[in-house]
């Protein structure tokens, strides 16, 4: 449940960064954390392969290029496919989010109906 | 680290998974070195830490470079599917461009795979698959060797067999016998007695009870039923275990059901019951009447077990010399001895419609290539369009695949035609032929033959129109190669009507045997004969005076019915039944019994007469020979005469059948001609024709007192109903069976024989028609070719004859060569015929002319018609076209 967990959120947020855009993997990882803080530390172990699960599942697409400083860096870009699903993981993680909240800001235990 | 350049072109020719996730990654910690740098540590530390960020590096790498393979596979197989689709509808297009062409060759290959199909699945059901018994590669049979020949077993070699040898784990009897069921309608029916061991030498699980326990004798009066008689006379109902039915009048137990997969042929026996065995059968050596059946044991071999077999015999040959002269012991496989006749048979047959399928395959083939040479253009430009050869090489290999597949597809419906037609009409004493259908492996069969014909007639046209000269074809007017092409389609016709020869050859040759057979006299005249069988139950009429007397009173019925000019009766009648045979002493000479073999019949006077069987010397039988007290005679026939007898064969005794050492003399008074008693193809057998008055004592016994009852009729009179009223007046509880005519027994002696001509015949006239077309295209494209050419001549006075002259000297030319390949071809390949022909030589010249000159006459015929066209040609229109 956990993996699972992790899996959505840092898919989500992958989405996202290159909804503004195309983007190398370094890149990513540094816009997330820049975004989230320090407690968003991205893992290197996990962030390529997400990168490259998205990129299976036809959700963002991959091209060689240069970068600002001239070296040969693998850019990713959101497919069609993979604007469509940021949308519906957005509202999902919402929702998500919010019932989570929800829960742990219960003032006391629910009232056996 | 920046990749090496020259990895940089490895790329273009194929992806570098390895190299790509390196790169990736390199260039990941390169950016986090410049940052940690920039935040001021040191170039080493910084690509420590940047590494060590990553955790388990190569772990990592490895995770990535798989994701990435499986990344790519799934994207080539998308491509690779993507780029099938495509051509699939392009080819589709193409065949549908072409409506007449298409449906011309998925027709042909619908035949051609159906037909094979079907005689596939024959050839399967019946030889191929193994028998249904448990080890039935173990299951052997064992024969007395009379001669040359195999015969059947005494009672007390099958004694000798079981008790004394070491090879098998079961050796068992078996002794055809008909049973009258008085339970509801009397009927006979066809059935077995046999050793309790018999369902040991041949095991399968029991429908329903069991079978005969080793130590159950004839006495416990228990009886096995098969499946089609439980079906259609107990309702295959199982409550019928355990209880009685009557059989010959006795009273007998149900014990068991056998399941469907003992009955082979609807002739097989319908009931088991246990074999009879008498304490003095046991040292009998001198009647031989038992199929014997033998399970070998584990890890024996066939020659062991003959080995074993012929010490025993040896030693009945020390005990009893006499009974054992030219006689010996012979052990055969079951399965051998069982599909002989049906394997030789069937694969011919497979193998002439193979041929035929082939002659198929050239047409289909040359209407591609003629196809794919209209298309040069087309593929010409596609070509100069960046087509590579490899993809228009798959482009063209998918439109065959999609013709052999719809072909393949239509010839299943013509593959279960086909079988039903051959499990109708087929002979019925193949085993197991209604068994015969579409299932597994013949479906199995039917996909790798349409796959085969497919490879076949598609790869040749694509080969030859990839490896075309392509800049040629652009050109204006291109021809390129047209010579070449004709030469491949000229060959394929010659190979067409080379085998076309061969199928012709080998039906004539099936003619000839047919008409051979049909001279060869029977040595008898029965028109307007009609016969029936009868028995009596031992039980009702114990006595041989009862059993006479009862058969006597039946005559007289049967002769008093107008339009019955005469009637007799024998215990076998010739082409329809068995036999029995006896050894005889022969007063005045010393020869042994064993040698002196001749068939038994007990007969009526005028048995002879009314079968037409014509008297050489002598007196035939007469009235006064059934008195009492008349003195022993026989009549015998002249192969018996020549054999037995010698010269003048009038007035010598003989003696055989007599159960003490006392001779009983009967002299013989007659001698009649041969009738060839087993059929046509079959030397006519030896025979002593007994009044049935003064037949030897166990004689009604042995016989199951049943007789053939022959009445000869005036013209047209239909007796059938008649007889039974006769036979029912004298015991109405007695049954009759097969009545019919001998113009009927005679007409269904040849049915196997008639059958495979009829088939082989037309299979011949397929092949021939199929050759024909064959050549037909190709003489027409030739007249095309040469339309310049030909106007010219014309144009230069040629005349229409000679024009006329000109293709069809093409088209001889092509008929000659195919004919003598053929001929060749046929001598070689109708060696295997030879058992099956009779009286025909495989080099049958008469044969091999008639399908010569057949195949010439259609092959010359199929060629005029273009040959007209080209005699037509307008030397203006000709000389001026832009080819």
């Amino acid at each position: 449940m956990k993996t699972e967990l992790l899996h959505g959120t840092l898919d989500v947020m992958i989405l996202k960064v290159l909804s503004w855009g195309p983007m190398h993997g370094y890149g990513v990882g540094e816009r997330i954390e820049q975004l989230g803080g320090d407690a968003l530390r991205i893992e290197e172990g996990s962030l390529y392969p997400a990168l490259y699960r998205l990129e299976r599942k036809g959700w963002i697409d991959a091209e060689w290029g240069l970068s600002e400083k001239n070296r040969r860096a693998r850019y990713y870009s959101l497919t069609p496919a993979g604007r469509r699903a940021f949308k519906s993981s957005v509202s999902t993680w919402g929702s998500f989010a919010y019932a989570v909240g929800r829960v742990l800001n219960a003032a006391h235990a629910p009232v056996r109906a | 680290m920046s990749p090496p350049r020259w990895r940089r072109y490895l790329r273009f020719w194929r992806s570098d998974i390895r190299a790509d996730v390196d790169d990736e990654l390199a260039f990941h910690v390169d950016e986090r070195v410049d940052e940690l740098v920039a935040r001021g540590m040191a170039p080493a530390a910084a690509r420590e830490e940047a590494i060590r960020r990553f955790g388990d590096m190569p772990g990592v790498k490895n995770t990535l470079r798989r994701m990435a393979q499986q990344h790519e596979t799934k994207m080539t197989r998308a491509e690779m599917f993507g780029v099938l689709k495509q051509d699939f509808r392009y080819a589709l297009r193409t065949l549908r461009a072409a409506p007449a062409a298409t449906a011309a060759i998925i027709l042909t290959l619908a035949l051609g795979i159906g037909a094979t199909t079907a005689i596939y699945s024959v050839v399967h059901t019946v030889l191929l698959r193994p028998m249904p018994y448990a080890n039935s590669d173990r299951l052997m049979m064992v024969f007395e060797r009379v001669g040359q020949g195999r015969g059947s077993a005494s009672p007390g070699h099958l004694t000798d067999w079981t008790e004394k040898t070491s090879s098998f784990e079961a050796v068992s009897a078996f002794v055809g016998r008909t049973f009258t069921l008085t339970d509801g309608d009397p009927t006979r029916t066809f059935g077995a007695l046999v050793t309790p061991s018999f369902f040991q030498t041949g095991y399968i699980k029991p429908l329903a009870g069991r079978y005969f326990l080793p130590s159950e004798t004839s006495a416990e009066r228990i009886v096995v039923l098969s499946y089609p008689l439980w079906q259609s006379r107990f309702a295959g109902d199982t409550a019928i275990v355990g209880r009685v039915i009557t059989l010959n009048g006795e009273q007998h137990t149900v014990i068991g059901i056998a399941p469907k997969a003992y009955t082979l042929t609807p002739q097989d026996e319908m009931l088991w019951t246990i074999l009879p065995f008498r304490p003095e059968d046991r040292s009998d050596y001198g009647q031989h009447f038992i199929t014997t059946f033998a399970l070998l044991k584990p890890g024996v071999t066939m020659a062991q077990a003959q080995a074993d077999l012929e010490r025993v015999t040896e030693d009945i040959r020390r005990r009893h010399p006499d009974q054992m002269e030219n006689r010996g012991v012979q052990l055969a496989s079951f399965n051998e001895i069982f599909l002989n006749t049906a394997s030789t048979q069937l694969w011919v047959l497979f193998a002439a419609v193979t041929l035929v399928l082939l002659i198929g395959c050239g047409n289909v083939a040359s209407l591609l290539l003629a196809r794919a040479a209209t298309r040069r253009k087309e593929i010409a430009i596609r070509s100069a369009l960046g087509g590579g050869r490899r993809r228009l090489l798959a482009q063209l290999l998918t439109e065959s695949a999609v013709l052999a597949a719809f072909g393949g597809l239509a010839s299943l419906v013509v593959a279960q035609l086909g079988i039903m037609f051959l499990v109708g009409t087929g002979p019925s004493w193949v085993p197991r032929l209604r068994e015969a259908s579409l299932n597994l492996p013949v479906l199995l069969f039917a996909v790798l033959l349409t796959l085969a014909c497919g490879l076949l007639f598609g790869l040749a046209p694509a080969l030859r129109v990839t490896r075309m000269n392509l800049q040629g074809e652009l050109r204006e007017g291109g021809r390129g190669g047209s010579v070449v092409r004709d030469r491949v389609r000229a060959l394929l016709s010659v190979t067409q009507m080379a085998v076309a020869l061969v199928l012709l050859v080998s039906a004539g040759l099936f003619l000839r045997s047919a008409e051979r057979l049909t001279r060869v006299p029977l040595g008898f005249e029965a028109h307007d004969v009609t016969m029936m069988r009868v028995a009596l139950p031992a039980l009702r009429y114990p006595a041989a005076s009862a059993v006479e007397g009862a058969f006597g009173r039946m005559l007289d019925a049967v002769r008093a019915i107008p339009g019955v000019s005469a009637a007799a009766g024998g215990t076998r009648v010739p082409m329809w039944g068995g036999s029995m045979d006896i050894g005889v002493r022969v007063d005045g000479k010393a020869t042994t019994p064993a040698n002196n073999v001749g068939h038994v019949r007990l007969v009526t006077p005028g048995y002879t007469e009314i079968l037409g069987i014509p008297l050489k010397a002598g007196r035939a039988l007469r009235e006064s020979d059934m008195q009492a007290g008349a003195p022993l005679v026989v009549v015998v026939n002249e192969t018996f005469a020549r054999n037995v007898l010698g010269e003048n064969p009038l007035g010598q005794r003989i003696s055989g059948w007599t159960s003490a050492d006392k001779p009983v003399w009967r002299e013989v008074v007659g001698v009649v001609g041969d009738v060839r008693a087993f059929g046509r193809e079959n030397v006519a057998p030896p025979e002593i024709f007994f009044p049935w008055a003064q037949k030897p004592d166990s004689a009604w016994n042995a016989f199951q007192r049943s007789v053939t009852i022959l009445a000869q009729t005036r013209g047209d009179a239909v007796v059938a109903p008649s007889l039974r009223k006769a036979v029912a007046s004298v015991d109405p509880l007695v049954p009759l069976w097969d009545v019919q005519t001998m113009d009927d027994v005679l007409a269904q002696a040849g049915a196997t024989r008639r059958f495979n001509t009829m088939l082989l015949s037309l299979l011949g006239a397929t092949g021939l028609i199929l050759a024909a077309i064959g050549i037909y295209g190709v003489i027409a494209y030739f007249v095309t070719q040469r339309t310049r050419e030909i106007g010219l001549r014309v144009a230069l006075g040629a005349t229409s004859p000679a024009v006329v002259r000109l293709v069809v000297r093409q088209a001889a030319l092509l008929a000659v060569t195919g004919i003598v390949i053929g001929g060749l071809a046929s001598a070689w390949v109708t060696r295997v015929l030879g058992t099956m022909l009779f009286e025909v030589s495989a080099r049958d010249p008469l044969a091999y002319a008639a399908a010569a000159a057949v195949l010439l006459v259609v092959a010359l015929t199929a060629a005029w018609l273009p040959a007209r066209r080209a005699a037509l040609v307008d030397p203006v229109r000709a000389l001026g076209a832009a080819g």
